[in-house]
């Protein structure tokens, strides 16, 4: 007697129609808006668009200040993430809780706070005495560092979640200090995960926009950032150019997914 | 050599109880116990990797309590033994001599030293993770042993290795710990492993030590009511007369039953036997006559997973334990006929 595939066991063929059809609906979604998109330009407008002065300004500003954010956020973020994976401290459960804020809340409202912040004595003094970030380049680099920080941190918290602490005890018994310990030992260990961190931070660096535009304003030219100069080719009913603006997020965004794919598919240290 | 002063440590609801060891130079000394009676907590207080309230540790005459675990030369093999998946086994064995500053050939000599020792020459330049558990276990221990460490700490070493694999290892480990000499604590909860390991032995319970001393001392001589429930009370077989019969053997007669030994300069005055090494068979075995006896079950009590069972033999009583599923296989009833093989290794002498 022939066996059934598991697709043929009565009752599971419903389950596998609703789930399925489902993602398929999802998919079709997502491809429709894309072939829409795809459709509203052709290719040579697309490609003089893209060559333009302005928009090569945007993708050289994002590009700049995503990498700098990142860099910001991830210097800050290894050591915090370790602390709220390994030390023990009261008060610990609470700032864990913190950190999830941001993640959660609305970028605007971030950015909000922040331009309160600099109307504060102290932001004030910040601004004149130190570097000036309202409606600044420094102030898209605040803006991104501020919402991506604690997404890294909690990225970089469940990698070192997962590495046992058994290895870190041998390395203390073989010579070696907590620092040298976590130089030698746990990054090499978080290696795949620092990496996988630091490409989500930076894609979510390159699309962030709530928060740019509340603290850096919307300058063409000068705080244009990739997500900005879609909002202001919008605003001027320029749709080609925020087509073309639209596109080249989705290939960053594809081009980091991928690479991330490439190094968490990797086979992980145990 | 170590000496571990009334040291108590608590860990959630768990408490390690006012512990004091002295371990002598060059011991084989092994901690055993259940599951959850602290012995892994020992290991890391005297590694410096765990911390205590109450207590002090010394090691080699100097009191190392304040000190952190890369100042206590201290050579140590966690159960699953961590090698560091990002190196390959040489690269393991060299990680702690890096940080002595000695020059590259000579830790190069003292990589191939250890790896002659434990026979792993031919791992040298493979990945960690494609090793099998024993070829892990003996890396983790050259690892350890690289940076010339005072004290040697095994955590359950044998305890994801198969049967046959661990009983190997352990030949070796004991083979290892005469070449070298090192002072050696051997975590375990496998009563076996420590009796064939230890010179001497501590038995942990629920965070209290019940019992220290050599193997048999603790095996003959229990000293609590959990020693003794924990190793299976041996039976005792009093000695009525020995008759040499050459070729190294001698037969000991207690109670009419006549038992074959290997040779003793002393008259044979006690026997010991542990009930797991009795077996039981309701077939007739095979093979020689020796140590083998028919004999009636007087009585039969459940224990854990166990079954005590009562046997009588001549004019002695011997108990033996089989495990719940081989006796329901057995069959075995009050008053049944039996045939019972002595393990001649196990048999102790007094």
């Amino acid at each position: 007697m022939i066996k059934k595939r598991p697709s043929q066991i009565q009752g599971e063929r419903p389950f596998r129609v609703v789930t399925i059809g489902a993602l398929a609906l999802v998919v079709s979604f997502f491809a429709i808006i894309l072939v829409a998109l795809a459709a509203y330009t052709d290719t040579k407008t697309l490609f003089s668009i893209l060559l333009s002065q302005e928009i090569l300004f945007a993708i050289r500003l994002t590009l700049f200040t995503a990498t700098v954010s990142t860099i910001l956020a991830m210097i800050f973020a290894i050591p915090a993430a370790y602390a709220i994976s390994h030390a023990r401290f009261p008060g610990k459960d609470i700032i864990d809780t913190i950190l999830d804020v941001p993640i959660v809340l609305s970028p605007v409202a971030l950015g909000a706070a922040l331009l309160v912040f600099f109307n504060t004595s102290l932001g004030s003094a910040i601004e004149g005495g130190l570097m000036r970030f309202v409606f600044e380049l420094p102030g898209i680099v605040l803006a991104q560092f501020t919402v991506v920080i604690a997404l890294a941190i909690r990225l970089l918290k469940s990698t070192f979640d997962g590495i046992d602490q058994r290895y870190e005890q041998v390395g203390r018994t073989l010579g070696y200090t907590k620092g040298q310990v976590f130089m030698r030992i746990t990054l090499p260990l978080a290696k795949n995960g620092v990496i996988a961190a630091g490409i989500l931070t930076w894609a979510r660096a390159v699309g962030e926009f709530g928060a740019t535009v509340t603290v850096a304003g919307a300058t063409k030219m000068k705080t244009e950032t990739l997500p900005v100069a879609i909002f202001l080719n919008l605003a001027t009913a320029e749709v080609d150019k925020a087509v073309a603006v639209i596109f080249i997020l989705v290939a960053v965004a594809t081009g980091a997914l991928v690479i991330l794919r490439k190094v968490t598919g990797k086979r992980r240290f145990e | 050599m170590i000496s571990i002063k009334e040291l108590s440590v608590k860990i959630g609801n768990f408490s390690l109880h006012n512990i004091n060891l002295d371990i002598s130079e060059g011991e084989y000394f092994v901690v055993v116990g259940p599951t959850a009676a602290g012995k892994t907590i020992i290991l890391e207080s005297i590694a410096g990797l765990q911390h205590f309230r109450k207590g002090e540790i010394w090691i080699g005459g100097k009191n190392v309590t304040s000190l952190p675990p890369e100042q206590r030369q201290i050579g140590y093999v966690p159960q699953d033994y961590a090698l560091f998946p990002f190196l390959n086994v040489r690269d393991n064995i060299t990680f702690g001599l890096r940080r002595l500053g000695n020059k590259k050939h000579e830790n190069s000599e003292r990589v191939e030293s250890l790896a002659h020792i434990l026979g792993i020459h031919h791992l040298l330049e493979r990945d960690v993770r494609k090793l099998s558990g024993g070829e892990k276990q003996r890396v983790a221990i050259a690892r350890a042993l690289a940076i010339s460490p005072k004290v040697l700490l095994l955590d359950e070493p044998m305890g994801s290795l198969d049967v046959r694999t661990a009983k190997y290892l352990r030949l070796e480990l004991k083979r290892y710990h005469e070449e070298l000499g090192i002072t050696t604590i051997h975590v375990t909860h496998n009563l076996i492993e420590a009796e064939e390991m230890a010179g001497r032995m501590a038995i942990l319970h629920m965070g209290q030590i019940e019992q220290v001393g050599r193997p048999d001392e603790v095996f003959f001589y229990p000293k609590s009511p959990f020693v003794a429930d924990f190793i299976g009370t041996p039976n005792i077989l009093d000695c009525d007369y020995c008759n040499d019969l050459g070729h190294g053997l001698v037969e000991a007669v207690c109670g009419g039953v006549p038992i074959i030994l290997p040779h003793h300069d002393e008259p044979v005055r006690k026997l010991a036997l542990l009930p797991r090494d009795v077996y039981v068979t309701t077939r007739t075995p095979p093979g020689p006559g020796i140590n083998r006896f028919k004999g009636t079950v007087m009585e039969i009590v459940p224990f854990s997973s166990l079954m005590k069972l009562t046997i009588r033999v001549g004019e002695i009583n011997l108990l033996a334990e089989l495990p719940q599923d081989i006796f329901e296989e057995m069959d075995i009833k009050v008053g049944q006929e039996v045939h019972l093989i002595l393990k001649l290794r196990s048999l102790r002498v007094y």
